[in-house]
């Protein structure tokens, strides 16, 4: 019998502790923080799979975000279950993705940047006029609250995040590991040499952009499931774009342990500063600013360079190892 | 157009708002052959290369590949077709490995790439004992060698070859001369840009000069080098 590489193993370990946490009595306030953590950290993987293996400064997530919450609000209202809410809106966000691919891939770099920062704005305006179901509120499009989602518990959303977490993780992982990863990273680093080489540049960018809208707007639809409420100002709002950035970021870019490191900080400090207002936004800036100057490949980066993660890998192998005697 | 044609040109134009980098440029290309371009700075060969291999679009004119007209297809459709190119300035996947390099190159030019050798064409290009180092350590010799490792991964029909040789040593150059001989006797058809004169003379089996976009001369390294527009050109 082969045995399964014991980092596998411990990484199932963890999400199967993660995942009993509802019900052996994990205070409340706990469930709270980790599912926020979830949800930052499928942002910022997807995040990370765009900016960081794909060379795409996608500055539109809280498009991708708004659209599936208000898929999902707006579902609710006609009888759609949130299930399915929650699928549908992954499904909308994917097909705006689609929409505005050709258009944003036609420039590259910062325009390419540019021009995605541009539609969370143009969303927002448009779903403060636009309200297909219900009364107008206020006089205007804008919120709604999502139905139907009364009977689940913090629990079901729990576990819900924790889902979407590791599938995201796994995806990367399984991406970074086959050919598209490949082509993604040859991409990143010289579009003309990787369409020399027989890449099909629009096609691979495409796939990497679905993927990320989809588990963008999936995480998007569950925060909105956990806090059932939206409006144009909340459900586009930039720090659905900020979150995963300052993630990706500090925790290192175009590496795949990147992005939970920085999740993990990102919301810790959200949680810390949570009382200081504006400041909380000031303090984060400068930590920002700090990682990039101090180590602009990120904590994973910097942990990489001084060898943090051999002594673990040593002795995963030495068990191993021992394991495989014992069999024998 | 002869039948034997790998690449037929005709009336070949590129211009950039009111610059004329090609013009009415026409030349066939046949299996097996080894065709040189020259030229002074600026006189539109690297431009000419970006046309066949698909990075531009000519302005006008056509492009023919083994009798398939190919002008304006993008980059990696060509690719597919059984064109690589290098380039002039050394562009490698900086994060990946050598090897890692040149396994874009086979997983994505399609089902001819499949069965390549990376060890083979290590040996070939002399970076045997560098494949494993990121491209972004290699040294800039090292790095041509690299972008002529990943135009062979995609096994072409046609190769492009932009100053392979430019900043080699002299006693580099045997070397090229010699991997140039064994790319002739794989049945590559090659086109190479060079401003080196020993791997013009050498190599090629007929040149083509061109200047301010225009075909001056056409004809054996011997014949060429006597031609007074080509004298007239690089010498004024």
């Amino acid at each position: 019998m082969k045995i399964p590489r014991l980092t596998t193993l411990a990484s199932l370990a963890v999400l199967v502790v993660l995942a009993l946490f509802p019900v052996i009595g994990i205070p409340l306030s706990w469930l709270n923080y980790l599912f926020t953590f979830f949800i930052c950290l499928a942002l910022a993987n997807m995040w990370n799979l765009l900016a960081g293996y794909t060379g795409l400064i996608c500055l539109c997530p809280h498009a991708f975000v708004g659209l599936a919450g208000y898929t999902l609000a707006i579902g609710s209202w006609v009888g759609v279950p949130f299930q399915a809410g929650l699928i549908a809106g992954a499904a909308v966000a994917a097909l705006f993705a689609l929409l505005i691919s050709f258009p944003v891939f036609r420039m590259r770099g910062i325009y390419f940047a540019i021009g995605t920062l541009i539609l969370p704005e143009a969303l927002k305006a448009w779903f403060n006029y636009w309200r297909p179901v219900g009364n107008v509120y206020q006089g205007m499009g804008a919120g709604y609250s999502v139905t139907g989602v009364e009977g689940v518990t913090l629990g079901d959303t729990f576990w819900l995040g924790l889902a979407i977490a590791a599938a995201s993780i796994f995806l990367v992982h399984i991406i970074l590991r086959a050919r598209l990863g490949l082509g993604l990273t040859a991409i990143r680093d010289n579009e003309n040499t990787a369409a020399s080489a027989g890449v099909n540049v629009f096609r691979l960018k495409l796939y990497s952009f679905l993927i990320a809208a989809f588990i963008m707007g999936i995480a998007g639809a569950a925060y909105y499931i956990y806090s059932p409420r939206i409006n144009p100002v909340g459900g586009f709002n930039i720090s659905w774009l900020l979150l995963p950035l300052m993630a990706t970021v500090i925790g290192g870019e175009g590496l795949e342990e990147g992005p939970i490191i920085g999740a993990a900080i990102v919301t810790f400090l959200r949680f810390l500063l949570a009382d200081y207002g504006a400041w909380s936004l000031f303090i984060q800036g400068i930590i920002l600013l700090v990682v990039v100057v101090v180590m602009p490949q990120g904590i994973a980066g910097l942990l990489r360079q001084v060898g943090a993660y051999r002594f673990p890998l040593r002795l995963f192998q030495a068990v191993e190892g021992r394991i495989h005697e014992n069999v024998k | 157009m002869s039948e034997t044609a790998v690449l037929s040109i005709d009336r070949l134009n590129k211009h950039f708002g009111g610059i004329v980098a090609v013009k009415d440029l026409s030349f066939e290309v046949q299996a097996g052959e080894i065709l040189g371009l020259m030229g002074p700075n600026g006189a539109g060969k690297t431009t000419l290369l970006n046309m066949i291999a698909g990075t531009y679009s000519p302005s006008s004119g056509r492009v023919n590949f083994c009798g398939r007209d190919i002008t304006g297809l993008p980059a990696h459709r060509l690719c597919h077709l059984g064109i690589a190119r290098t380039y002039q300035i050394p562009q490698p996947f900086t994060s990946l490995s050598a090897r890692q390099n040149i396994l874009v190159a086979t997983k994505y030019a399609g089902k001819k790439a499949a069965g390549m050798e990376h060890d083979k064409i290590f040996d070939l290009v002399n970076l045997s004992e560098q494949k494993d180092m990121l491209a972004r350590d290699l040294a800039t010799v090292s790095l041509k060698r690299l972008e002529l490792a990943r135009a062979l991964a995609s096994n072409p029909t046609l190769l492009l070859l932009d100053e392979v040789a430019a900043g080699s040593t002299d006693a580099e150059l045997p070397r090229i001369l010699g991997i140039i001989e064994e790319i002739r006797k794989m049945g590559k058809t090659v086109v190479l840009v060079e401003h080196v004169m020993k791997v013009m003379v050498e190599a090629v089996d007929r040149i083509i000069v061109i200047d301010k976009g225009e075909k001056i001369a056409e004809g054996t390294p011997g014949e060429v080098m006597k031609d007074e527009k080509v004298i007239a050109a690089y010498f004024g």
